[in-house]
């Protein structure tokens, strides 16, 4: 033990901790953490997306300048696993806005065991990928599966349909997060003052416009955090579309890029594919984040 | 164009509480009443169901005639100004201003016309860019009456608007409500603890307590000839001195004598008739008297008490005096610098005609005056 930590010794049991044992206990770990598991390899990583290098061979990496960015950006069926991301995208976090703010409206007044209602609500959030992804796989089943069953859709196929597969599995994402959106939009509904929705009722606004004048201006910035997480995960979703269907057409980036990784062992490659979907997450998030503080400043 | 606004028989409970308590009321056309009232007495609920804001559980409202207990705050066509103003925080003060006019689908050009010229009434012109963050009480106080006043609706309920200014922009305000008042006429209500607010601005003051109207009339009325001991001690600044007081015939006069003190003023001898006929003879007594009616001199005059000036606060125009009086204080109001300093031997005089005498058990008035 330093002579530092000793003499901290006694005041942290009669004053609670110093600020340098707090440095040493909590924040060099964390460092370290970070640095060994997060920041080296996003470093190395970016070495490496310069290179030729195969993690299944011994041969050495040989550099090969921008040549991966530029066949990962001129290949056609890399393009196919964005445009298929981002429909998947579009169409998942659109349905958890609808869903998860559409349940926060129904939820943000008086209602009977308003609090275990929310808490079933938010269960799906709390199950695991895997498992929701195993579950929902039963629940498709042409044969047994209870979805068709209930909907009187015969042998349906949900999963094994081109078309219909991707749409099946953003459902999926929809039902495990719109908890999410709604929890955001709960909080930020019950803090817009009860006074303003008196005021409005006073000026003779209808509910409609009240909703779109009042509401949702008030509450779109908490919305907007919802949706950039909801983005952001979306956009490199991998559990459930790997377990639900194994399509073409279901074929997000993450996929691509596991397969890439870890099936072919392209590790430059998929180094810079990495690198490529870093940057249009940043991206994306960059937009949202810059409309957000648009929207906060008033 | 201004409605005539009546409560009949109005209760509402707040679970055990009974919030408001079989309220009869008729607002004039175009008049201008106060709720004067300590907090939880009611006003606000009494006033935000007018507004529609608040149910009640039994009687009717009506507003020019038509019974509105039942319908809901737009159907009322009554302008709200609340007390924390209630604007809408992420639009502009135009926006804020065209929202009532928007919201009902003015044409664009009627409601930039209006919004610009209530603006103008209320000097708020320049401030049509701003949103309410960037606004200080006294903007954001004229913003929110101009929103009101945009619609020009029949009538205007006000809730405290003014109670969160400072003492100095309050008086400014004071007066510009009044003069809104004036030129635009529409019956107004007005919801306020302030009792100065109170006699300032209205035709009529509603003094409320625990749920029930205490007393309705003109300020003057309400200060002169106040119905009970809660009035009479909720009205006026300094307060109105209230002893208990026993009354006694000596030498061709009453003798009013507050209870523990050694010698009792001079009344005319009246007073013990008027007090029989009005049942008090043996009932205990109180005596009211605002500080104004007590006069002190520094040298022994006809029919004044020796007493001790205890405390002395100088408010510049006038000094209010503590006399020490039996057990307690009674307070008078003299000239700025009359007595020198506290210990003074003072001679202090009532004024039998601004004296009034309260039933102690009931609080209520004996209307005796003389």
């Amino acid at each position: 033990m330093s002579p530092s930590s000793q003499a901290a010794g006694p005041a942290l049991r009669s004053r609670g901790m110093s600020d340098l044992a707090i440095r040493n206990l909590f924040i060099i770990p964390t460092i370290v953490f970070l640095i060994v598991f997060n920041i080296f390899p996003l470093i190395y990583s970016l070495g490496y997306s310069f290179t030729d290098f195969r993690a299944s061979t011994n041969e050495p990496a040989r550099f090969v300048g921008l040549q991966n960015y530029r066949d990962l950006l001129s290949d056609p069926f890399i393009w196919r696993n964005f445009t298929i991301t981002a429909k998947y995208v579009l169409v998942s976090v659109t349905g958890q806005v609808i869903v998860g703010f559409g349940i926060a409206l129904l939820l943000n007044r008086e209602i009977p065991f308003k609090g275990l209602l929310t808490t079933l609500l938010l269960l799906p959030m709390m199950l695991s990928m895997a498992v929701v992804g195993l579950f929902w796989k039963l629940l498709y089943d042409p044969s047994f599966g209870i979805i068709n069953y209930a909907l009187g859709l015969g042998t349906f196929e949900w999963l094994a349909n081109p078309d219909v597969a991707l749409y099946a599995i953003a459902l999926v994402d929809i039902w495990m997060w719109s908890p999410f959106v709604m929890l955001l939009s709960l909080a930020g509904l019950s803090a817009v003052p009860k006074h303003l929705y008196e005021a409005a009722a006073i000026d003779r606004a209808s509910g409609l416009y009240t909703f779109f004048r009042i509401t949702l201006p008030l509450v779109a910035p908490i919305l907007l955090i919802a949706i950039i997480f909801r983005t952001m995960e979306a956009f490199k979703t991998f559990d459930l579309a790997y377990i639900l269907a194994s399509q073409p057409t279901t074929e997000v980036i993450s996929i691509r890029l596991y397969k890439m990784a870890f099936q072919e062992w392209q590790t430059g490659l998929s180094c810079a594919f990495a690198y490529i979907v870093l940057i249009m997450v940043l991206a994306i998030t960059n937009i949202y984040v810059k409309y957000l503080n648009k929207v906060k400043e008033r | 164009m201004s409605p005539r606004i009546e409560l009949e028989r109005v209760n509402k409970h707040f679970g055990p509480v009974h919030v408001i308590n079989d309220v009869n009321l008729t607002v004039q056309e175009r008049e201008f009443v106060v709720f004067l009232g300590q907090s939880g007495c009611g006003k606000t609920t009494t006033l935000r169901a007018i507004a529609g804001l608040e149910t009640i559980d039994s009687g009717a409202i009506r507003i020019a005639g038509r019974a509105v207990q039942d319908t809901r705050p737009e159907e009322r066509d009554i302008a709200f100004v609340f007390q924390s103003f209630a604007l809408y925080p992420h639009l502009t003060v135009y926006e804020n201003m065209a929202f009532p006019l928007r919201a009902t689908r003015t044409p664009r050009d009627e409601v930039d016309r209006t919004v610009r010229r209530v603006a103008e009434v209320l000097q708020t012109s320049h401030l049509l860019k701003r949103r309410p963050s960037a606004l200080s009480g006294g903007d954001l106080q004229r913003v929110a009456i101009g929103r009101a006043l945009v619609r020009q609706p029949k009538a205007m309920l006000m809730d405290e608007p003014i109670g969160s200014l400072d003492a100095k922009l309050r008086e400014e305000m004071r007066v510009e409500l009044k003069r809104l008042h004036v030129e635009q006429g529409s019956t107004t209500i007005y919801v306020t603890h302030d009792q100065i607010e109170a006699m300032a601005l209205a035709d009529r003051i509603v003094v409320m307590h625990a749920g029930v109207l205490q007393q309705v009339g003109s300020p003057e009325e309400v200060y002169a000839n106040p119905v009970n001991l809660f009035v009479a001690q909720f009205v006026g600044s300094p307060v109105m001195n209230v002893a208990e007081v026993s009354v006694t015939g000596q030498d061709g006069a009453a003798r009013v004598t507050v209870a523990g003190a050694a010698e009792g003023f001079v009344f005319p001898a009246a007073l013990i008739d008027r007090l029989s006929v009005a049942g008090a003879a043996d009932k205990p007594l109180s005596l009211g008297i605002r500080p104004e009616a007590l006069e002190i001199t520094l040298a022994p005059q006809d029919g004044a008490i020796p007493v001790e000036a205890h405390l002395i606060e100088p408010l510049g125009s006038h000094d209010i005096v503590d006399l020490k009086m039996g057990p307690g204080f009674l307070r008078a109001r003299t000239r700025a610098g009359l007595v020198p300093g506290p210990g003074t031997q003072v001679w202090v005089r009532a004024d039998a005609g601004r004296a009034h005498f309260f039933d102690s058990g009931s609080g209520q008035s004996l209307g005796v005056r003389l």
